[in-house]
């Protein structure tokens, strides 16, 4: 199994709060428009509206119609899985006889949480069991497979924050080994009340729209959203004479080994999650365009990611985008890869927004305006509750 | 074996115990204990064997899905004649259908009892399906690659996937790998709201006239690595496949394999096994030892390894039903199977099939 070779990239599809597709996201980007605002489809008694990145139910509904027996999770992730096929000009029945699978990073869409049913059975009312069978039948993973018609492996990934990160990564390494020929690979996460309390609780959330890396940063702002990208193997390429937009070329995962909820002082996971994915990609520092960080606006996320980065990747410029999406969890890692990507194709990262004052504890600025950039490869990194670490190098050198 | 993986330590917990001694002192008995719990029977386990591995301290905050784990996981490294783990090259995959379900709707009492503004952090950061993961790491001081997995039915085969990629790529020299699922009372009432009270509490599966699966929980461990190790004496796994079946069989291995068949009591996964399964073969089906739990497959793995080890293939259950497409074995015997494959039809249209060989 030759673990350097590079997975091709032929589509990818995109959606957030910043918009419905990766060009409507970008734009947003590099325009600096963001959108947090109170909760708009739950309410909360908690004394001030924490703002979230919402996606509004009808712009979801054009890209993916409401359908009871799939959760908003798995609509999210069918929309950003059409755009992806689409961009990678792929249809429905073009799969036979071809190896392919789904690799789907959530953390949402795999909880069995509904509060209204369980409010309603804490009541000792018989609560309707339909939220409990799409729970059941609403595996993103599976969900997707079923709607593209694919029989090959499928893998929902519940890392917790770098699930859609870890799903690509595994993806990856499905066609380097000839497991797959084909994988919709990436992430998928709805807005819900039951997360919303708990980010609360744990007080890392931000009352004013976040500001990753800014020295007055007070923690995160939930989001939503998914990005799918359409993982193919050589062979696949070959035979269909498609178009590569980027390549996957290395991949890291490792855990801290230190807390379940806050990463390690020392990064130690993440330094190791790095230094793999470069090896694998046979990268240097010095190739590395920008890094799209984890950046969530928490205290101690982005301290101890800035440690690493200030270590292993001196001067190289970064960014978190999660001013402009919200922290969408197990989506994160997924539409990071996709913005990645986007910039690597822009020759252009956008700028970090919320930033304004250096934090003298992290030593480090993130990019404040739109700024270009001429290689050709880049990093996207998460960290995650479980104190687990996994890192993305991407590409479009040789497209 | 190119893609083969070794097996040199397996940890279980269930109803029937804990430890590879007690799954096989049940294997001979034939039969584990059930509880009675809100509506129905159930298969609990017990986790006091923990204190053994882990000061009682240190698990106050740590919640039955992950001490079920956290003791699957020590038992498999006892097993496995406790090895000095490489943190950083040691790879660590837990699976499970439903998570901590437990501590889910603990959190969301929390919420409901007393408001939004007091919701419990400690309950909402183990609630999380990574939080087993996050515990055995942090107890075992572990740094090499983490990964979980929730793929309902097909959890177990799809996540070793991911296991057999980490130790053939190089990412890890070992992989702790284990699934886990939970009973808690809200499952119990789905139970009977989506199936019906059933107080018999024996499960006959593969009857296809009876619902009969009993809600089980437990977890299921085992050390991996690409090497052989030439004392576990369990045996390898040579194949693992998973999948969608589109209303076709698959094609599955026929021979001289002897199948361990997941099914589990579920009237409607009872009928694919009659369908799916090749007809003439040698087959056994143990879920009335450890119950109905969507990481089973797991369960079933831990006794084609103990059978390799053991050199005989343990009788199923009394209460297994006879079938005319294959043969049920209903007494133990000294075997030697060409290999044994653990097949997991789910009730959607997935499956997954785990093989394992001697080594």
């Amino acid at each position: 199994m030759n673990r350097s070779a590079p997975v091709a990239i032929t589509g990818i599809g995109c959606l957030s709060a910043a918009g419905m597709s990766l060009g409507e996201n970008m734009a947003s980007l590099f325009s600096g428009r963001r959108r947090a605002a109170p909760p708009v489809r739950f309410s909360s008694s908690h004394p001030c509206p924490y703002p979230v990145f919402e996606i509004p139910e009808d712009a979801l509904s054009n890209n993916a119609p409401e359908n009871k027996s799939v959760s908003r999770t798995c609509r999210l992730g069918l929309a950003a899985a059409i755009e992806a096929m689409k961009d990678a000009g792929l249809e429905a029945g073009q799969f036979a006889g071809l190896k392919a699978g789904v690799c789907i990073g959530t953390t949402v869409g795999s909880a069995m949480n509904n509060e209204e049913f369980y409010r309603d059975y804490r009541s000792g009312m018989h609560p309707d069991m339909i939220t409990i069978e799409r729970f059941l039948q609403g595996n993103p993973a599976s969900v997707i497979a079923r709607e593209f018609g694919l029989t090959g492996p499928c893998q929902t990934v519940v890392n917790a924050c770098s699930s859609g990160t870890d799903a690509i990564g595994i993806g990856a390494s499905w066609i380097r080994s000839g497991m797959c020929d084909m994988v919709i690979a990436g992430g998928a996460d709805e807005l819900c009340r039951v997360t919303y309390n708990g980010f609360i609780s744990l007080m890392i959330t931000d009352d004013l729209p976040c500001r990753p890396f800014d020295r007055d940063r007070k923690g995160l702002n939930l989001g939503e959203g998914a990005a799918i990208l359409i993982l193919e193997s050589d062979r696949a390429v070959m035979k269909r004479k498609t178009h590569i937009r980027a390549f996957v070329l290395g991949y890291g995962s490792a855990c801290d080994g230190y807390h379940l909820t806050a990463p390690s002082p020392d990064g130690r996971g993440l330094t190791k999650a790095l230094a793999d994915a470069l090896k694998e990609s046979g990268k240097a520092a010095g190739d590395i365009a920008f890094i799209n960080t984890h950046g969530t606006a928490t205290k101690d996320n982005d301290r101890t990611e800035i440690k690493v980065l200030r270590e292993m990747l001196p001067h190289v410029p970064f960014v978190s985008t999660k001013g402009y999406t919200g922290h969408t969890l197990g989506a994160a890692g997924a539409i990071e890869a996709a913005f990645t990507i986007a910039c690597l194709e822009a020759g252009m990262i956008p700028a970090n927004a919320g930033f304004i004052l250096t934090d003298p504890e992290l030593g480090a600025a993130p990019v404040v305006e739109n700024t270009r950039i001429a290689k050709k490869t880049a990093l996207s990194d998460s960290l995650a509750f479980g104190g687990h670490n996994g890192a993305l190098v991407l590409g479009i050198e040789g497209v | 074996m190119s893609m083969g993986i070794f097996i040199s330590g397996v940890g279980v917990v269930g109803a029937f115990g804990s430890g590879i001694g007690d799954l096989k002192a049940c294997l001979e008995r034939g039969a584990a204990p059930l509880i009675t719990q809100g509506p129905g029977p159930v298969y609990r386990a017990d986790t006091s064997r923990l204190e053994a591995f882990v000061p009682k301290k240190s698990l106050r905050r740590i919640d039955h899905f992950s001490q079920m784990a956290i003791l699957g996981a020590f038992l498999a490294l006892q097993d496995a004649g406790s090895p000095s783990l490489a943190a950083g090259r040691t790879g660590l995959i837990v699976c499970s259908g439903y998570g901590a379900s437990q501590t889910t709707f603990s959190f969301l009492d929390s919420v409901i009892n007393d408001g939004d503004a007091c919701a419990s952090p400690t309950l909402f950061s183990n609630s999380v399906h990574n939080s087993a993961a996050g515990h055995i790491s942090i107890l075992l001081k572990l740094g090499g690659p983490c990964l979980t997995v929730s793929q309902f039915g097909v959890s177990v085969p799809s996540s070793l996937l991911t296991a057999r990629q980490w130790l053939h790529e190089g990412r890890a020299d070992q992989v702790l790998f284990g699934a886990v699922d939970e009973y808690c009372d809200v499952l119990g009432y789905c139970w009977s709201r989506f199936f019906g009270e059933d107080d018999m509490g024996i499960m006959t599966p593969l009857s296809q006239e009876r619902q009969s699966a009993v809600p089980g929980e437990g977890a299921a461990f085992f050390l991996l690595s690409k090497d052989k190790q030439e004392k576990s004496g369990y045996g390898a796994v040579v194949d693992i496949r998973t999948g969608r079946l589109e209303g076709e069989a698959a094609d599955f291995p026929g021979g001289e394999a002897i199948y361990f068949l997941g099914a589990d009591g579920h009237k409607d996964c009872d009928r694919l096994y009659r369908d799916m399964t090749p007809s003439g073969i040698d087959a056994a089906c143990y879920s009335p030892l450890y119950g109905s739990l969507p990481v089973g497959p797991a369960f079933d793995m831990a006794i084609a390894a103990l059978s390799i080890h053991e050199g005989k293939i343990f009788a199923s259950p009394e209460s297994v039903a006879g079938q005319e497409r294959y043969r049920i074995i209903k007494e133990p015997s000294a075997m030697a199977p060409e290999s044994i494959v653990c097949l997991k039809l789910a009730k959607k249209d997935e499956y997954g099939l785990i093989t394992l060989k001697h080594g």
